[in-house]
């Protein structure tokens, strides 16, 4: 029998069995554990790897459940197990656990090295759904403006600013649709290839996604860079060489009234409008 | 390895203070709060007498978990209960995470603050599990200074609970009452005796549970924890899934008693059942705390029973992740 292992090593060597995928060695195991009462050290030690795998397995399927679903739970597993050996919790929470998930699904494709237009369409798919489960899961816990009083659509342009509840993103597919299809209980089946742009925000803790073209997208992400929405339909007439008026007419007889009401916006106040910037 | 903390004097003087003051502790029977409840709390009130929060559910949130727990407390006694705090570990302590901690316990004004003696992981990456420690003087020695350091962050004396464990170090020296003891008298700690624990340990080792609990400190515990466990046969899971085992209530009957009337909450995490069935199962705690039987539970009373088929899962998550899909919707096009 070897000396006892310093705390250090001691810990840094159970914590490489947990994350081991196969059981310990029986004779090394039995070097530095006692046997338990009815199971020799390294059944006991095995208790401890069953359960780190188990658990936050488990964990990333919560925290992907439409992922989950297109992958399959046993695929799912397959691909889970290896994300957690190559990026393992390093959070107090398990609310972090997925954060590296849709990176490593991306740099890990089986296709990786092919050029861009001959990669497989249902990994971008799976790859896409993951980004937008994980934006959903953060949005659920962010900071929020449920404290404060919503505006209604009587507010000046010049006093809106969007709340920091909300995130402007872009998808190659409509994973939206699919990942609410699959909250229904449905089945769905890969959607084909759509280039979608959508606003996913909190509202009494409520998290909705409303897609919207590529111009709203545009305008709206505008605002998010400039804190201003008069500078961002300035821009936005530039950009498409449409008149101020125009734009302006559109914003307000369009969408204007739809998105304050629906939560997009808060009353700008000093705070806000620095975190924006 | 030991972290640098207060002077040894201001040590000294906080463990001497915190020395056999309980934290309010008789607060009757609590149960966990878990997510899945939050909409009966808040509609129905039921009445309940405490709660205990998961820190880590609430401590970084910005969002409705944080805010239903301002609400709760409003009501009801909170108690916050860790899973991260790492106490055991090798790595720094993890300042942070306890100024973050400190600032929820202030904002819900929890009675006391408890984590686990065990360590979660090293080398920056956390298991997510309450791994055990190899009880000495030497690891006593380093958590010592560790209890020091987070009760000086937190402004209050820190609470630890005994894990339960499924193996056991070979240069473990001190029996975990004697170590939680030694800890105490040099930090000024407090002490949640998990009764369930208690079992799940003692049977996996092969050790007497009457006799862990005839070496329990009983005079620095403020709290009692109940769980439900699943027997494997050749060993027993802390799975939390189930009702509380016949076997625990005898013990939770002694520890109760000579705990003086400890705060006692029931922990149920997975295939967590409605609101009011919790609450009857930790009711069941009052047919046992006024028995008049000797506080001692014979080792008949204490016999379990297998009853296993697949291995559950120890410290289930469920109650760890929330059900982000249930409030989220897709606005037509």
């Amino acid at each position: 029998m070897s000396a006892a292992p310093t705390l250090p090593a001691l810990q840094q060597r159970l914590l490489q069995a947990l994350i081991a995928p196969a059981p310990a060695d029986r004779a090394s195991a039995a070097d530095w554990i006692q046997p338990g009462a009815r199971i020799d050290a390294a059944a006991c030690l095995d208790i401890y790897r069953r359960s780190y795998v188990l658990r936050l397995r488990r964990c990333l399927a919560e925290q992907f459940p439409a992922t989950r679903h297109a992958l399959g739970a046993a695929l799912f597993d397959d691909f889970a197990d290896t994300y957690l050996r190559d990026c393992p919790s390093d959070s107090t929470t398990l609310y972090q656990l997925g954060r590296r998930y849709a990176d490593w699904l991306e740099r890990n494709r089986p296709d990786r090295d092919s050029p861009a237009d001959e990669r497989e369409d249902w990994i971008d798919f799976l790859v896409d759904l993951a980004r937008y489960e994980r934006e959903l899961f953060h949005l659920f816990d962010a900071p929020g403006a449920e404290d404060q009083p919503w505006p209604d659509a009587s507010a000046d342009d010049s006093e809106l600013v969007l709340q920091p509840c909300l995130t402007l993103a872009q998808y190659r597919y409509p994973v939206a649709g699919y990942y609410h299809e699959v909250r229904a209980g449905r089945d769905p089946a890969f959607p084909p290839r759509s280039d979608c742009w959508v606003v996913v925000l909190r509202r009494d803790y409520d998290t909705t996604t409303f897609p919207v073209s590529e111009l709203h997208f545009r305008f709206l992400s505008l605002v998010q860079q400039q804190a201003s929405i008069d500078a961002a339909l300035q821009e936005i007439s530039a950009w498409t060489g449409r008149t101020l008026d125009a734009v302006r007419q559109s914003w307000r007889a369009d969408v204007r009234r739809a998105w304050v009401e629906a939560g997009f916006f808060l009353r700008r106040t000093t705070g806000v409008h620095d975190k924006q910037r | 390895m030991p972290e640098a903390t207060a002077a040894s004097g201001d040590k000294a003087a906080t463990a001497q203070q915190n020395k056999g003051t309980r934290p309010q502790s008789a607060l009757g029977l609590g149960v966990g709060l878990r997510n899945t409840h939050f909409d009966h709390i808040l509609a129905e009130q039921p009445a309940v007498d405490w709660f205990e929060a998961i820190s880590e559910n609430f401590m970084d949130s910005g969002g409705r978990p944080r805010a239903v727990l301002r609400q709760i407390a409003q009501r009801y006694p909170l108690v916050l209960h860790g899973v991260s705090l790492s106490i055991g570990s090798t790595d720094p302590l993890d300042r942070g995470y306890v100024q973050r901690l400190r600032r929820l316990a202030d904002e819900v004004d929890a009675r006391w603050v408890s984590d686990h003696l065990c360590w979660t992981g090293v080398l920056g990456i956390n298991s997510h599990d309450l791994l055990p420690l190899p009880l000495n003087a030497e690891v006593l020695a380093h958590v010592t200074s560790r209890v020091h350091a987070v009760q000086e962050w937190l402004g209050r004396p820190l609470v630890l609970e005994n894990p339960s464990t499924y193996l056991r170090f070979r240069d473990s020296t001190l029996g975990e009452p004697d170590f939680l003891r030694a800890l105490c008298e040099a930090t000024g700690c407090q002490l949640l005796l998990d009764v369930n624990n208690v079992f799940v340990s003692c049977y996996n080792a092969g050790t007497d549970a009457q006799a862990y609990l005839d070496a329990f400190p009983f005079e620095r515990v403020v709290q009692l924890h109940l769980a439900g466990h699943q027997h494997c046969g050749t060993h027993i899971v802390d799975t939390h899934d189930r009702a509380v085992s016949e076997p625990v209530w005898q013990l939770f009957r002694c520890a109760w008693q000579r705990s003086g009337g400890a705060a006692t909450l029931l922990e149920w995490d997975g295939n967590v059942p409605a609101f009011p069935q919790l609450h009857a199962e930790v009711l069941r705690a009052r047919q046992f705390m006024h028995d008049a039987s000797p506080a001692h539970a014979t080792a008949a009373a204490l016999a379990a029973t297998p009853a296993a088929v697949d291995e559950g899962l120890s410290t289930p998550v469920d109650f760890l992740v929330p059900d982000v899909m249930q409030r989220s919707r897709l606005q037509p096009a």
